[in-house]
């Protein structure tokens, strides 16, 4: 295996994670959840709003870095910066509150994600409210006219070319949805904790945009995570004991295309994501391979998301990957136990973010399934546009 | 390639989602659409096809590009039946459809949506021809590419690219 010699690895770590509650309504403002989840990161690692120099947002987010400082109460800044798009951006906006620490320019880094996402402006739903679709360098006058307006509807496509040169079933698909929903059936903070699934359940499920049905889309959430990132050195005299940045990575894949989602269309093959150039980077600074990994946090905004990176990840090969998810590879006891909390499809969708926070659980030995002697917790965050990744290990 | 079909025009009481076609790197798209032609912009130099259309080729760097002729057929790369409405102007179900044009390189697609449960599968063949959506406010032309089952084609057997 190559290595990155430039990368410094281990040298950050985080400290400190917060959550809030995971609902349908929160009741209060995205600024509120943001600031309740960052306090709580900050309440977990020991550390004070006056600790806090640095802010790292999601470029999607309604709430300024300034805001959560504000609301937080934090007197001076000196770093803020934020990653995307989307959901491809927890892993990176991690990987920028680690480019700032160790260039100097901040010492603790608040990284956070909070949004309304089911009370407020609804993911699942259209946003296009005038009569003409497209423009400000979204390309969507070539999609929005016929009625591609959700990302639900761009997933289905996807998986249904990926059924096609795979042959891929419904069954070994639903395995994803079944599993996950496993974890939050253990998980009292999971929005499906009650609410068990079997197989029947999930083919009586509604088709959303065939051949993805309700259970193969996240869940919108009302919510907010939070972490806290600072040198490893600091962290180990911390409350907690600290998740080791192993390894970060960020990547495009070759002509990605413009806009958000719907032009990944014109890419060469649409069941190919930028996570596949990702993990090439992400492996090569950590020195590790898919073979070390214990248990990942696998980005699942639907179903087919979280199956195609676990091909890009390294976990299986194309062709393959539908009977490694009917062997139960990836439950507990399997090769790769993923999505551990419940993940975004029945813990709640907090749009990668809360994957970071679980990832860490992994590392402390605190997850509501627990991987037993878990050392190497992988987080990724999601493509359609970009990828982003971590390897988190234990001090 | 074939001679353009005659347009469908949208009738007062069918408010259709149109696409903005005054956009500065897509207009070219949309003025050929108007003169009821699929053109794909395309770099002088290296003779491939820069889709969606980018400020220069993706391939070579070259800026030498001008909107070229694609053909007006297709087979189906991929598709969805969308049976939850998310959008007041289109109601369920209705029919998604990525569409691979003839003899062009991966990549160079156009959307179609179809009526209701569509039967397609991957390869099945279709044609487009244009919807005119009158103008905007502006006054330009909104034409649309909009694409059909090649029945011809498909009870022919003689799928390309399948």
């Amino acid at each position: 295996m190559s290595t990155d010699p430039t990368w410094r690895r281990d040298a950050c770590a985080i400290a400190g994670i917060g959550t809030t509650r995971f609902s349908k309504d929160s009741g209060v403002s995205v600024t509120a959840l943001a600031v309740e989840a960052a306090a709580a990161a900050l309440e977990d690692a020991g550390l004070t709003p006056a600790d806090v120099d640095g802010v790292v947002r999601n470029d999607m987010d309604l709430v300024s870095c300034a805001a959560l400082a504000d609301g937080l109460g934090v007197p001076h800044l000196t770093y803020w910066g934020e990653a995307g798009p989307g959901g491809s951006g927890p892993a990176a906006m991690v990987a920028q509150a680690v480019a700032a620490i160790m260039s100097g320019q901040a010492t603790t880094v608040v990284v956070f994600r909070s949004l309304n996402g089911r009370s407020g402006r609804r993911f699942g739903l259209s946003p296009v409210v005038t009569p003409e679709v497209g423009g400000n360098e979204t390309f969507e006058e070539f999609f929005g006219p016929y009625g591609l307006l959700s990302s639900g509807q761009y997933f289905a496509l996807m998986a249904q070319r990926y059924m096609t040169e795979t042959g891929l079933t419904s069954e070994q698909l639903a395995q994803i949805a079944l599993v996950t929903r496993k974890r939050a059936n253990a998980n009292p903070a999971a929005q499906m904790y009650d609410r068990p699934m079997t197989l029947d359940d999930y083919f009586a499920s509604r088709m959303l945009s065939s051949p993805l049905r309700l259970f193969d889309y996240c869940l919108e959430t009302d919510g907010a995570a939070a972490v806290v990132v600072t040198t490893t050195e600091r962290a180990k005299d911390l409350r907690q004991p600290p998740a080791l940045i192993r390894s970060v990575a960020m990547s495009t894949c070759r002509h990605p295309q413009p806009g958000l989602m719907y032009p990944t269309l014109m890419r060469e093959n649409i069941t190919v994501l930028p996570s596949r150039e990702c993990q090439d980077t992400l492996y090569s600074r950590a020195g590790l391979g898919p073979a070390d990994v214990d248990v990942a946090q696998i980005y699942d905004c639907y179903s087919i998301t979280a199956l195609i990176q676990l091909e890009d990840y390294g976990f299986c090969k194309r062709g393959d990957t539908g009977d490694f998810l009917a062997d139960g590879q990836i439950d507990l006891g399997g090769s790769i136990p993923i999505n551990t909390s419940g993940g975004h499809m029945s813990e709640g969708y907090i749009h990668g973010m809360n994957h970071v926070v679980e990832g860490v659980r992994q590392i402390r030995g605190t997850s509501t399934s627990q991987v037993e002697g878990a050392e190497v917790s992988l987080v990724t965050s999601a493509p359609p546009p970009a990828a982003s990744a971590l390897l988190l290990v234990a001090a | 390639m074939s001679a353009a079909p005659a347009a469908t025009a949208a009738t007062p009481d069918t408010p259709r989602l149109r696409p903005l076609v005054t956009e500065r790197g897509s207009a070219g798209f949309f003025s050929a659409t108007a003169r009821r032609r699929i053109e794909i912009l395309t770099c002088e130099d290296c003779g491939r096809r820069i889709h969606l259309p980018r400020p220069r080729c993706v391939h070579c760097g070259s800026t030498n590009v001008s909107w070229t002729p694609a053909p007006h057929t297709g087979t189906v790369y991929s598709h969805t039946v969308v049976e939850h409405q998310v959008h007041p102007l289109f109601p369920v179900p209705y029919t998604v459809i990525v569409v691979d044009l003839d003899g062009e390189e991966d990549g160079v697609r156009l959307i179609g949506n179809l009526p209701g449960r569509a039967e397609v599968t991957a390869g099945t063949p279709v044609r487009c021809t244009f919807e005119d959506l009158g103008e905007d406010a502006a006054g330009n032309p909104v034409v649309l590419p909009v694409w059909e089952i090649d029945t011809e084609r498909a009870s022919s057997g003689t799928e390309e690219d399948a």
